[in-house]
């Protein structure tokens, strides 16, 4: 019963009546609201990241490169490619998933979708570094050799553009695989010949490749070749350049096995470091030390490293070799085919079409690479007489038949096709118009390689043409750039060497030096020749004496210091280049040069713009150097030496060691008591010493020579600068007055010092010629005759001369009376400079100096402070100097080194003291005055005091 | 008085006193000295404890004492040229001597030129030997210093000159002293050059080790015997010590007196010419141009004694005592033969006066030796057969051995049999 009730409930029936309204459903939604969107917008972006402005973000990007259609797949690389560059930092995080993607692409049928890949690769491989590519890089090459070695020509070609932008970019990392790749590179323009006879394995030998030649592509077979073989060409000189052990100079193989001849140590590079006491801690051996622990070689990604690229494939002779012997005979087929194409054309076989001339190139080109793939000189030794016993033949047939090829004139009026042509050509191979000469070159070097040593006879012949080839090149005047002149070089280095005679020398360093006369050379050009020359003289000369002999390059060699002098200063780098070979010339006594640079000496040591005072520092060392190698000292150059020490333009160790080295070229020093040839006569040199001394000045000799006994020789240092101080303003002299009689003219402090360290060195030349007498004479004559006369003289030259007086007196010697006197003069101008220079600050070195100078003069020289009391009269004084002569006076008072001399001149000064007193009475007594009464009466006193005592006793 | 240990040497350029006198090292006294002309620097040698040779300045002669004469002149060596530098090995078998730019080599038993080495391209300066004698450096006025292996030098072979095993051209300036450490081959050499450094080497490798750059050129140059101080005596007159244990790491450095080490001893006037340090590293011997050869105490660094001379000192140096030098009646264990000028070994052999057989090493006559691993397959056989013949003995007694175990197996075989029947029995029987 409540079960039907219920059911009842559940379902009445609702009654509808026409013209009443519905009523609204218990389930009817209430749409009575408004509504209004929220935008987050930065939720928004990130939950989907950058994007294209197709709004595709890398997700999508890269799951699209999967799609079928090609044109989704180009579409996505596009997109990545822009993407990327917009965002670069999308390219730190999801490197690894596009590089591997992109790689997945390489093989791609279509070929839009591979130029857009490359495309992208080429990108990315600007924006990523070797060092993060290399982990992947594995996975990129294996991608890579899959597209080489495809089935389908379009992406082999594809392939190729792949490997242009990872040699481009990555060579160290390319050129760690390079085994793998090599066997690629073979395979693209050839295929292995499977013998037909036996079908067993064993008969296929590894060796017999021929050419293919594939009918269904675009280009011509040439053309393909020749891309291949300028990736080959690439790619090889990526490996010799990746090699870490090797040091190549600039002229890379010039040196080949030049220096194996002599026992040559391999340097070892020592790294100095400080050994840290108590840090490391002791170490404790395993095994108690019996086996030294072997540190692991075990290295987590061995091809990382750029340097560490070990190409185990190509490391030792045997897999070089291996390679060169299956790759040589195919480019000598492509050579021949190349060469043969061309035949049917012209009658003239050494003209060349401008392809067939690239693609020979690039068969040279890789053939010269080959043979520098072992890394160590000896292999290399190896390597040559391999493919000399081997090819030589073969190359001489077919490279030599029609040797310096020239290029086919093309008509002018070209025709469709023909325009065409080149323009694949040109899109094909990036050396797309090889010159003559390039080729010409190469070749030289991949024969002259072949040429050796000891067999230099027997290849004579053959070289005959490559020889003429050089001689003519480099004879004909015209300017060669950096490259092919290098090459050039070294094929003449090699044919100098192999030749061993004497005319071919001549001749072949005469077309070198042709070059080398040129005017308006570039700088590397220049450079290269100088280094040519000089290497071929530092290094041949000893051991080959047709290179020793040499009219060539002795004639060189005597040029170079006229250069030198030309050069100046302009470049500094060319001259540091210069003067290391003349140096070693001087020193190896070669009789032209020294005879040259004897010549122009006087133009290199000039004190004003010769190449001593222009060049840097080392340059101008080195220079300094040469002196000691001349053959003769005149005097015109011993005056330029001089002035050069006392000019102050080189430095102050720089003139000293100049100085020492002309006194040791000197008679009167013998370092080594054999037979050295005297370069300086006694006279000049004697002159050198004094003018140094004197500084600026400069003297006339006759009394040294007649003192010495010596032919008398005419005034040879000029006087002019001294002259012209004598006339020069008011202003810049002090006036003499009677405290100073004579004008002292005061130098910088630089200069002074400068001048003080030479004279230094002066002294103690003069100290050590022998004769101390004699030598006092001569210095005593000099500076009467040519010093006493003046009126203005230089701080330094009266400092200097009070020096050099004190230093080479001695008890027996006397001075007279004009040297006396003019001394006197020079310390009682020195000592007024003093005074009135006293407020001056930085002059506290020089003051001290000559305060010592003065002192010691002045109790080393008997009489000179008799002298000097005694030109003291105060009666011709004005009174403004009445206070600098007590405190000079004062000074020297209290100096206890003075005070003997002082007693024995007491009444003189006693006499001075009360002129003193006496003019200045009247006004009250100064400071000064009380202080030169106490000196006196403390000096005198104690003497005084002692006299008493001893009178006492 | 005990005999001396060890002497000086000292000679100078004057000849009025004496050519070259021995004094003994630690008082000073003159025990010998001998006459006649005088000595040119770098070129006073002794020849194996008995002869004293120097070249007389000059000229083109070399003097020879025997070293227990004094005063007498023993013989007159004329040479081709004046003699600018010599030096004896210190095994007394070869004579060295720099005559303009070529290297005399004598041999010293026969008398016979060996070889003349002509790659300087100037004056030779100094000849120095290692203490084995088995290398000798050269330096000279074209700024060389080359290293020469004595067994190449003096190796007949004609085909080609002898190369110099290094050759060390990094100096400037010609080569003042040359001195050549301990330990033979494997010595550090070190040289002194006008332009103002002194530079250290490894003869083993060529390299070089340091270079000290000084105010003054260097006109001298010794080690001491531990090698723990340069001395290096410059042309003012300033011998220079420097430390080569110092902490300074720089392979080129520049002078400088510090308290650790790095010293100037200062007392001679000029340039010192010769320097020397004794055995035991603690005298230093120096002369000097200012015609005084002194000993300087190394460790307080003072002058203990001056020896004047009369001229500019041209050698001095310290040695050991030789044997004969205080015995007037010794005499030398070999006399001095007859030196030659020419350069012609066949000649001489030729001539009736020399009695001796010239032996000279051919360039490798003898086939190439096996190589290691030749010769370790061979040991390897001898040692398997060997074993072999230890093992299996010979013919007769392998017969019986052999027959001796075939037997065993027979016996084995039906032992073996019996024990299967057995077990099959065993087995098969009805239970």
């Amino acid at each position: 019963m409540t079960k039907k009730r219920k059911r009842q409930d559940d379902f009445q029936k609702v009654k509808l009546k026409v013209g009443k309204r519905k009523p609204k459903a218990d389930n009817a939604t209430d749409v009575n609201f408004r509504t209004k969107g929220i935008n987050l917008t930065e939720q928004l972006k990130t939950g989907t990241g950058p994007t294209t402005h197709r709004h595709l973000n890398i997700k999508d990007l890269l799951s699209q490169l999967h799609h079928y259609s090609g044109g989704v797949k180009q579409g996505a690389l596009v997109g990545l490619r822009e993407l990327l560059s917009l965002h670069p930092h999308l390219l730190d995080q999801h490197l690894s998933s596009v590089l591997s993607e992109v790689a997945a692409v390489f093989t791609d049928k279509d070929s839009t979708v591979r130029a857009a890949a490359v495309r992208l690769l080429r990108f990315l491989a600007q924006c990523v570094p070797s060092e993060r590519v290399a982990p992947f890089f594995p996975l990129l090459s294996a991608h890579l050799t899959c597209a080489m070695t495809h089935i389908v020509e379009g992406i082999q070609e594809d392939a190729l553009r792949v490997l242009d932008v990872l040699l481009e970019h990555y060579p160290a990392l390319l050129s760690a695989r390079c085994t793998v790749l090599l066997r690629n590179f073979l395979e693209l323009i050839s295929q292995r010949r499977l013998s037909r006879a036996g079908k067993g394995v064993e008969e296929r030998k590894p060796g017999s490749w021929t050419l293919s030649t594939a009918p269904g592509r675009t280009v011509t077979a040439q053309q393909w070749r020749l891309t291949v073989l300028t990736r080959l060409g690439c790619f090889l000189q990526a490996v010799v350049e990746e090699r870490p052990a090797e040091e190549r100079g600039t002229f890379g193989d010039f040196l080949d096995g030049e220096e194996k001849g002599r026992g040559c140590v391999t340097p070892l590079e020592l790294t100095w470091e400080e050994h840290a006491f108590r840090k490391g801690g002791v170490q404790v051996y395993e095994n108690s030390g019996a086996q030294p622990a072997v540190p692991s070689s075990f290295r987590l990604r061995p091809v990382t490293e750029p340097g560490a690229g070990v190409t185990e494939g190509l490391v030792s002779v045997e897999t070089v070799r291996g390679f060169a012997a299956t790759l040589v005979p195919l480019l000598l087929e492509v050579w021949v085919e190349a060469s043969t194409s061309e035949q049917g054309k012209t009658d003239s076989a050494h003209l060349l079409a401008p392809e067939s001339m690239s693609l020979m190139y690039q068969v040279l080109t890789i053939l010269q690479l080959l043979r520098r793939l072992t890394p160590e000189r000896h292999q290399k030794d190896d390597l040559d007489a391999w493919f000399r016993s081997s090819y030589l033949n073969d190359f001489k047939h077919h490279f030599m038949k029609n040797f310096p090829y020239g290029l086919l004139e093309v008509a002018k009026h070209k025709k469709k096709g023909e325009l065409k042509r080149t323009k694949q050509q040109a899109a094909a191979g990036g050396a797309g118009s090889v010159e003559p000469l390039a080729l010409n070159v190469t070749l030289c070097q991949v024969m002259v390689s072949l040429s050796s040593r000891p067999q230099g006879g027997q290849d004579a012949e053959w070289l005959g043409p490559i020889r003429g080839f050089a001689t003519e090149t480099l004879s004909s005047g015209v300017r060669l750039s950096s490259r092919h002149l290098a090459a050039l070089l070294e094929v003449v280095w090699r044919l100098v060497l192999t030749h061993r005679s004497r005319a071919v020398t001549e001749e072949l360093l005469q077309a070198a030096q042709v070059q080398y006369q040129q005017r308006n050379l570039t700088l590397p050009v220049r450079m290269l020749l100088l280094r040519f020359f000089s290497r071929l003289y530092l290094q041949e000369h000893q051991a080959q004496p047709h290179i020793a002999r040499s009219k060539v390059l002795s004639r060189w060699l005597a040029a170079l210091p006229l250069q030198l002098a030309q050069l100046g200063s302009r470049n500094p780098h060319l001259s540091a280049q210069l003067l290391q070979t003349v140096q070693a010339a001087a020193a190896w006594k070669n009789r032209d040069l020294l005879h040259s640079l004897q010549t122009h000496a006087c133009r290199l040591y000039d004190p004003q713009e010769g190449s001593v005072v222009l060049l840097p520092a080392d340059s101008q060392q080195r220079l300094v150097e040469l002196v000691y190698f001349l053959p003769l000292l005149p005097p015109e150059l011993l005056s330029c030496l001089s002035r050069c020490c006392t000019a102050g333009r080189v430095s102050t160790s720089l003139a000293a060691s100049l100085v020492r080295l002309v006194h040791i070229r000197s008679s009167l020093c013998s370092w080594s008591a054999g037979r050295q040839e005297v370069a300086v006569s006694d006279v000049d040199y004697f002159s050198f010493l004094f003018s140094t001394l004197t500084g600026e000045s400069s003297c006339s000799h006759g009394n040294v020579c007649a003192l010495l006994g010596l032919p008398v020789m005419l005034a040879w240092f000029s006087s002019e600068k001294l002259a012209a101080l004598q006339h020069a303003g008011e202003d810049m002299v002090l006036p003499p007055s009677p405290l100073s009689p004579l004008s002292i003219y005061p130098t910088q402090q630089e200069q002074f010092n400068h001048h003080w360290l030479i004279v230094e060195e002066v002294c103690h030349c003069l100290e050590t010629l022998g004769s101390r007498s004699q030598c006092f004479d001569v210095l005593q004559n000099a500076i009467c005759k040519n010093l006493t006369g003046l009126q203005v003289v230089p701080d330094s030259t009266a400092a200097a001369l009070l020096r050099v007086v004190s230093r080479l007196l001695d008890l027996s010697l006397l001075p007279n009376e004009i040297l006396l006197r003019f001394l006197s003069d020079c310390c009682l101008s020195l000592l007024s400079l003093l005074e009135q220079e006293q407020g001056i600050p930085n002059n506290a070195e020089k003051s001290e100096a000559v305060r010592d100078v003065c002192l010691a003069a002045l109790s080393g020289v008997p009489r000179l402070l008799r002298l000097v009391l005694q030109s003291l009269r105060v009666s011709d004084l004005c009174e403004e100097e009445f206070s600098q002569l007590a405190q000079t006076l004062s000074y020297l008072l209290r100096q206890s080194q003075l005070r003997n001399h002082m007693l024995a001149n007491a009444a003189l000064l006693q006499h001075i003291i009360q002129d003193l007193t006496r003019y200045c009475q009247g006004e009250a007594q100064e400071q000064w005055l009380t202080d030169l009464l106490y000196c006196y009466s403390v000096t005198l006193s104690t003497h005084r005091g002692n006299l008493g005592l001893r009178d006492i006793y | 008085m005990s005999a001396p240990m060890e002497v000086v040497v000292c000679a100078d350029s004057a000849e009025q006193l004496w050519n070259c006198a021995v004094f003994e090292l630690h008082s000073g006294t003159n025990l010998l000295s001998y006459r006649g002309g005088n000595t040119s620097a770098r070129s006073l040698t002794v020849l194996n404890g008995e002869y004293i040779l120097g070249a007389q300045l000059g000229k083109n002669v070399i003097n020879v004492w025997e070293i227990q004469r004094k005063d007498q002149l023993q013989q007159k060596i004329v040479c081709p040229g004046i003699v600018t530098c010599l030096a004896a090995s210190p095994n007394g078998l070869f004579l060295l001597a720099g005559i303009a730019e070529a290297i005399y080599v004598w041999e010293v038993s026969t008398g016979n030129l060996l070889a003349i080495l002509s790659r300087h391209y100037q004056d030779l300066t100094c000849l120095g030997f290692t203490d084995d004698s088995s290398h000798f450096i050269s330096g000279g006025k074209d700024n060389l210093a080359l290293v020469w292996n004595l067994a190449s030098v003096v190796q007949l072979d004609s085909s080609r000159a002898p190369e110099p095993r290094h050759v060390w051209t990094q100096h400037s300036l010609p080569i003042t002293d040359i001195h050549c450490g301990l330990m033979g081959p494997q010595a550090r050499v070190a040289t002194a050059s006008l332009d103002q450094t002194v530079k250290l080497w490894e003869i083993s490798s060529g390299e070089m080790l340091l270079s000290v750059l000084f105010d003054v050129g260097v006109m001298s140059v010794t080690l001491d015997p531990c090698e723990y101080f340069l001395f290096c005596g410059g042309s003012d007159g300033s011998i220079f010590q420097v430390s080569l244990c110092s902490t300074n790491l720089s392979r080129d450095k520049t002078f400088q007196s510090d308290s650790e080490g790095n010293q100037v001893f200062k007392g001679h006037r000029t340039l010192v010419t010769c320097l020397s340090v004794s055995m035991d590293g603690t005298l230093l011997l120096s002369g000097s141009h200012d015609e005084t050869a002194r000993l300087w105490d190394i460790q307080s660094k003072q002058s203990i004694r001056s020896i004047n001379h009369k001229g500019p000192v041209t050698n001095a140096f310290i040695i050991p005592a030789p044997a004969n030098v205080l015995l007037p009646d010794s005499h030398p264990a070999v006399p001095l033969p007859r030196f030659s000028r020419h350069l012609n070994p066949s000649e001489q052999s030729d001539g009736p006066e020399s009695g001796g057989v010239c032996l000279r090493l051919g360039a490798s006559v003898q086939g190439p030796e096996e190589t290691y691993l030749q010769k370790a397959e061979k040991l390897h056989s001898l040692m398997c057969a060997v074993t072999d013949k230890s093992v299996f003995g010979d013919g007769e007694n392998t017969k019986v051995r052999v027959s001796e175990l075939e037997e065993e197996v027979k016996t084995l075989k039906k032992i073996n049999k019996d024990l299967y029947d057995f077990s099959t029995q065993l087995l098969t029987k009805p239970s």
